[in-house]
Parts: C-alpha cells; sequence; structure tokens
C-alpha cells in the first residue's frame, strides 16, 4: 500500500469540489483516495518519449458554428430549475465581487 | 547580497503568470535612503468580442450592439445555463475577431490551439469551469508600439488568447429596489472574450493610459468591439510594483499587486499612481518584497480614488487545468490566415503617421481625425473628391489640410453639441470640397464657410446656391463695396483719424464694420486694400 495522502490534502480536495466531510471519513478517504492515485499512477510506467501529446482523443479540428442568431430558450425553462427566483433573476446567497468573476 | 542585484524572487513563466522560486524575505537597512523608484507594470485587457452570437452557443451576444439591452436573462440556452447533455460548438467567427487583434498586435497565430477548463465555483459560472486557454494561447509573442512619454516605446504582448465571460451578479431589482442577496443574470455569461496580456513593460502610468487607449482605438478600427467602457466591453487589470534602489546600492522589489475590474481610463491611471505610493510607503514600514505567495489582488474605489484590498475568492488559483475534451483544436493554416488578413484596415496609428507625413497635417489633428474610423473615411473621401472637383488643381495634402481644418473646427463643433460624429450631420463629401473651393475661390470668406457647413447639414442642395440665397457670397460690386467702406468710415471716425495718422492696428475696427455692413459678404483683405487706398494715399 501506498504512502496515505496527508489529512489536509483531503480536507482540500473536498472543499474544492464543494463536498461536506464528515470528519470521520477523512481517514477512509486518505486510504482510499490513495490506492485510486496508485492505480492511475501506473501509467507512468509506459515510455511516451517522443510522443506527441494530444488533447482530445478524435483526429479533428476546427468544427465550428457560424455566427447566425438563433432563438434563445424561454426564461421560463431555466427558472423552474433554479432553487430560488427573483423577479427574471436566480437569487442565490450573497456573494462579495459584484462584478462577476471572470 | 551584491550592490546592484536586483532582490527579486519572481520571474514570469512561459504563461505570463509569476512563477516564483522560493527566496526569503528580505528586510531593507533600516534608515537605508531610497535614491529612486521605478515604477514597473504589466496589463491585462479583456475584450468582450462583438460577434452576433456567444462563444459556444448560437443565442444572441449581449456585446452587441443588436442585442445590448435585452432583458435578464433572455440570451440563454441549454449551454448557457449549463443544463445536462449541452455541448459548447465554437464560433468560427469569434476565432477570426481574435486573430485579427492578434495579427495587429505584431503576434504570432499558433498554428494549432486547444481549449482548457479552468475550474471554480462560482454562482455566475453555471458550468463550474471557465473554457478557457491554458498552455497553448491562439496568438503570441506581439508588441504595440506606443508614444511614450519618454519616445516612441514598444510594448511586448506576451499572449492573446480567446475565454468566455462570466454572468453577472447584482443587488438591485428592476426599477431600483435592493435585493439582500445575490441576483444572477446569465446574459452575459459565454460572451467571447479576449484576454490581451503584456509584457511588464511600462515604467510610466500615462504610457499605460495611452497603451489602453490605443488598443481600444485598434479594436474599434477591427470592428471587434464597440469599446463602450460604461458597458464593460474592455476592462483592465494592471499588475504593479515598483523597484527602489537605495543609497547604498541595493535594489529591492515591492510584492505585486493585480488591480482587478478597471473600466475607465481614470481609473487605471489613478489605480497605477495610488500603488506606486503606497507600495513604497509599505516598504518603508515593514520591507516586504517580491517573492511567492506575497502576490495579492486589489480593487479601485472610485469615490475615494483608492485601491483596497480585496478578500480572494476561496481557493481562487487552485484551478486545476486541464483540457477540454468537450472541444476540438483549433487549426489556422496558410490559406485561413490569408483570408483574415485581408480584414484588416489600415490602423490608426499608421493612419495618423500617413497623414502627417504625406499629407503635411499637423501631428494633433492627424490623431484626432484617425479617432474614428468611421470620420477617417468620411474625411479621406472628402479629400477625394476636392482634388476631383479641382480637376487636380489642389493636390492631395493642400486638399487634406483644408478639410481637416473645417472637420476639425466647423465640423467637430457641431458634432460635439449633437452628440455625433462628423460624418453623421447630414453634409455630405462633395459639399465639403465645395466649401474649400468657394472659400480657394475667395468667394466666401472664413466666417461664412462657417456658417454655410451649418446651413448644409441636412440639405442636398449644391454648396453654392445655398450660400447664395443665404447671401454668403462675396459682392465684387463696386459700388456696393465702397458703399460698406463709406458707411465703416462714417461709423468710425475715430478708427479713420487714427488710422489717417498712422497707427495701423485700428484698420481692424474699420474692416470690421465694413464687413459688419455687407453682413459677411465682403472680401476682407480686398476692403483692407480700399482703406489703405482711401486713408493713406
Amino acid at each position: 500500500m501506498p504512502e496515505p495522502l496527508p489529512a489536509d490534502v483531503i480536507r482540500h480536495v473536498a472543499r474544492l469540489a464543494r463536498l461536506r466531510l464528515d470528519p470521520a471519513d477523512v481517514e477512509r478517504y486518505r486510504a482510499d483516495l490513495s490506492a485510486v492515485l496508485d492505480f492511475v499512477s501506473r501509467l507512468e510506467e509506459i515510455d511516451v518519449g517522443g510522443v506527441e501529446p494530444y488533447a482530445h482523443p478524435l483526429d479533428l479540428s476546427n468544427r465550428f458554428g457560424e455566427d447566425i442568431p438563433e432563438a434563445s430558450m424561454p426564461i421560463e425553462d431555466l427558472l423552474r430549475n433554479a432553487p430560488r427566483v427573483e423577479d427574471r433573476f436566480i437569487s442565490v446567497p450573497k456573494v462579495l465581487a459584484e462584478e462577476g468573476s471572470a | 547580497m551584491a550592490a546592484g542585484a536586483e532582490v527579486h524572487c519572481g520571474s514570469t513563466g512561459p504563461l505570463g503568470f509569476p512563477d516564483l522560486p522560493p527566496c526569503d524575505r528580505i528586510m531593507p537597512l533600516m534608515g537605508a535612503a531610497i535614491a529612486s523608484t521605478t515604477l514597473k507594470v504589466g496589463l491585462e485587457i479583456h475584450v468582450e468580442l462583438a460577434t452576433r452570437t456567444k462563444m459556444w452557443t448560437r443565442v444572441p451576444n449581449v456585446a452587441h450592439p443588436d442585442f445590448y439591452d435585452l432583458p435578464p436573462n433572455s440570451a440563454i440556452d441549454p449551454v448557457v445555463a449549463a443544463l445536462p447533455g449541452a455541448l459548447p460548438v465554437m464560433n468560427r467567427e469569434a476565432v477570426e475577431l481574435s486573430i485579427m487583434v492578434g495579427l495587429a498586435l505584431g503576434c504570432t497565430i499558433a498554428p494549432r490551439s486547444k481549449w482548457d477548463r479552468k475550474n471554480y465555483y462560482y454562482p455566475d459560472l453555471p458550468k463550474g469551469y471557465q473554457i478557457s486557454q491554458y498552455d497553448e494561447p491562439l496568438c503570441y509573442d506581439g508588441s504595440l508600439r506606443i508614444p511614450g512619454v519618454a519616445g516612441p516605446k514598444d510594448i511586448g504582448i506576451i499572449r492573446a488568447h480567446l475565454e468566455e465571460d462570466t454572468g453577472k451578479l447584482g443587488h438591485e431589482l428592476p426599477g431600483g429596489g435592493r435585493f439582500d442577496g445575490s441576483l444572477v443574470d446569465l446574459n452575459r455569461a459565454g460572451v467571447p472574450l479576449l484576454e490581451i496580456v503584456t509584457q511588464p513593460d511600462f515604467d510610466d502610468a500615462e504610457d499605460v493610459v495611452t497603451f489602453a487607449r490605443e488598443l481600444r482605438k485598434i479594436c474599434r478600427a477591427l470592428g471587434v468591439t464597440e469599446g463602450i467602457m460604461q458597458r464593460g466591453h474592455m476592462r483592465f487589470e494592471p499588475n504593479v510594483n515598483v523597484i527602489i534602489e537605495t543609497g547604498d546600492g541595493h535594489r529591492y522589489a515591492t510584492p505585486v499587486v493585480e488591480v482587478k475590474n478597471l473600466n475607465s481610463f481614470r481609473a487605471v491611471r489613478g489605480a497605477i499612481d495610488h500603488e506606486r505610493q503606497r507600495q513604497v510607503d509599505a516598504w518603508r514600514k515593514d520591507g516586504m518584497v517580491m517573492g511567492p505567495g506575497m502576490k495579492s489582488t486589489r480593487g479601485w474605489d472610485d469615490v475615494r480614488g483608492i485601491t483596497v484590498l480585496q478578500r480572494e475568492k476561496e481557493d481562487a488559483h487552485d484551478y486545476r487545468y486541464f483540457p477540454d475534451p468537450d472541444l476540438v483544436p483549433v487549426e489556422v493554416d496558410a490559406d485561413w490566415l490569408d483570408r483574415i488578413r485581408v480584414r484588416i484596415p489600415e490602423l490608426p496609428l499608421a493612419r495618423a503617421h500617413r497623414y502627417e507625413h504625406d499629407w503635411g497635417l499637423p501631428r494633433k489633428d492627424a490623431l484626432a481625425l484617425t479617432d474614428e474610423q468611421a470620420l477617417c473615411g468620411f474625411f479621406e473621401r472628402a479629400v477625394d473628391a476636392l482634388v476631383e472637383r479641382s480637376n487636380r488643381a489642389i493636390n492631395e495634402g493642400a486638399a487634406a489640410r483644408a478639410l481637416s481644418k473645417l472637420i476639425l473646427n466647423a465640423g467637430a463643433k457641431r458634432a460635439n453639441e449633437r452628440g455625433i460624429g462628423v460624418e453623421s450631420l447630414g453634409i455630405s463629401e462633395g459639399q465639403l470640397a465645395d466649401i474649400v473651393l468657394l472659400r480657394d475661390a475667395d468667394r466666401i470668406g472664413s466666417s461664412a464657410a462657417d456658417e454655410l457647413f451649418g446651413l448644409l447639414c441636412g440639405t442636398d442642395e449644391p454648396a453654392e446656391s445655398v450660400a447664395g440665397r443665404a447671401g454668403l457670397l462675396q459682392v465684387r460690386d463696386e459700388g456696393a463695396v465702397e458703399a460698406w467702406v463709406e458707411a465703416a468710415i462714417a461709423a468710425q471716425p475715430q478708427a479713420a483719424q487714427d488710422f489717417a495718422s498712422g497707427k495701423d492696428a485700428a484698420i481692424g475696427r474699420l474692416v470690421g464694420a465694413a464687413m459688419k455692413e455687407s453682413g459677411g459678404r465682403a472680401d476682407a483683405t480686398d476692403l483692407r486694400d480700399r482703406f489703405i487706398a482711401r486713408l493713406r494715399t
């Protein structure tokens, strides 16, 4: 068995994925996640020297759409899926940046 | 540490993001006097591309003029809302517009580039990731020459890559009511966004503003965006630090601050000026220098004119980039590149240079004329019209000089009053040429030329007939002109006496009086000659 991942790494990954983790489960995930990583790391045994990395399994490129507007979806279909709605908006708990995150 | 060595723990990585090797914080020798400070700024610019549809789907793009004011959450579909199973399809036009900007900035266009996911959770990002380009940007390695405060300056462009904008979070309901929570509007989500990153080549806030303005002009000339700052079409994020040199020859680099989301030139200048001062003050207090984990993010408080520390989004920098499996790469071959190149018009600075050097326009006028693409076209068509209507008696340079004066005086005045461009005032290029011809033949005076300009706005009639009907054509009738001269002498006896006794300046009042009598129809030079003949011989 590989060395289990540190507990704070497990907690960090859980937070990035917005998963609430029971403190009691951290130990279990340390072992499980380490085993998963260990399994995947077998790929490192393959010699890929001189092999061009590729980002996509299909030998395709330049699949474009033309810049011609089509109809939007009815707003009702959007808001129907929202947990809370206010006027024409999806309502969420208050967040800091008003301008957006991009 | 050797004297003269720069205390600088960071270097810029291949992506333009700081890639910092470990280093210790180095405390300055307290009391060492600062001999000089040098500002160092790199700029990131986000440009919303005005395609008709969004980056990954064909719903309307709210950055296109046809769709500026759509009601909230009406430019949406399953791709924008990230409903299960929705798949993105690249917008060809967005790729072409990005390449046009890249070429205008002298960039290399990548023969192949790909898409990556930048993962983070935020309510304005329904997918939970932004599609961007991480290590294979579409455009890279360019530069733009600007007229800097210390002379011409080349600003390096590290990269220009394509990504998507996020939705908007607001706290105000339609009609103005405050809402205690955040309101998500997805209209902006998925708008094509071009991110341009410069080298940290700026050492003066003024040059940053010059660059930003020039970039805006280029983008407008290319038709990539209308560049309306209030709408957030262009957002600027300067990365600022200061190199401090002490009297004993040591150099210290203060920690880099990124100021987010500036959407006016005033804010860009203000934020950089404020940071320059604040960072030197902070260094005096704490001696902190650039190093790992030392970069911070600040926002601009427009009211107080200062930058304020922003609380970082939790784990903001753990984006776990990986290639997006839903999209295939972009490959740009020579043929496609040639077809895109043809779409690029003459750019504003090159045009201004031509006006200045080929046509002899003052630099200030050349820059003013090239501010707007539509005005350049109007001006150049008027030059062609004037050269042709004069049967080539007036050459291009002379035509350009006369017309630019008319446009920048009589035209700009009226355009500003109405808040539109001179080309939209309703006066044609041919009418403009005719005003110059009438003036050139001494058939109208200079004040009449201005008045005629105004009268021609909104009518198709020839300039000469409008001038004739309005009594603006100069009168050559001997009797009439002599009568105005007589009347002027009667009205200004003191001036007449002064001029007769040798006071040259007094002629101004006499010519003015005669001109008034004539209703502006007399020729000032002719009047002058007549007063000299009458009173001095």
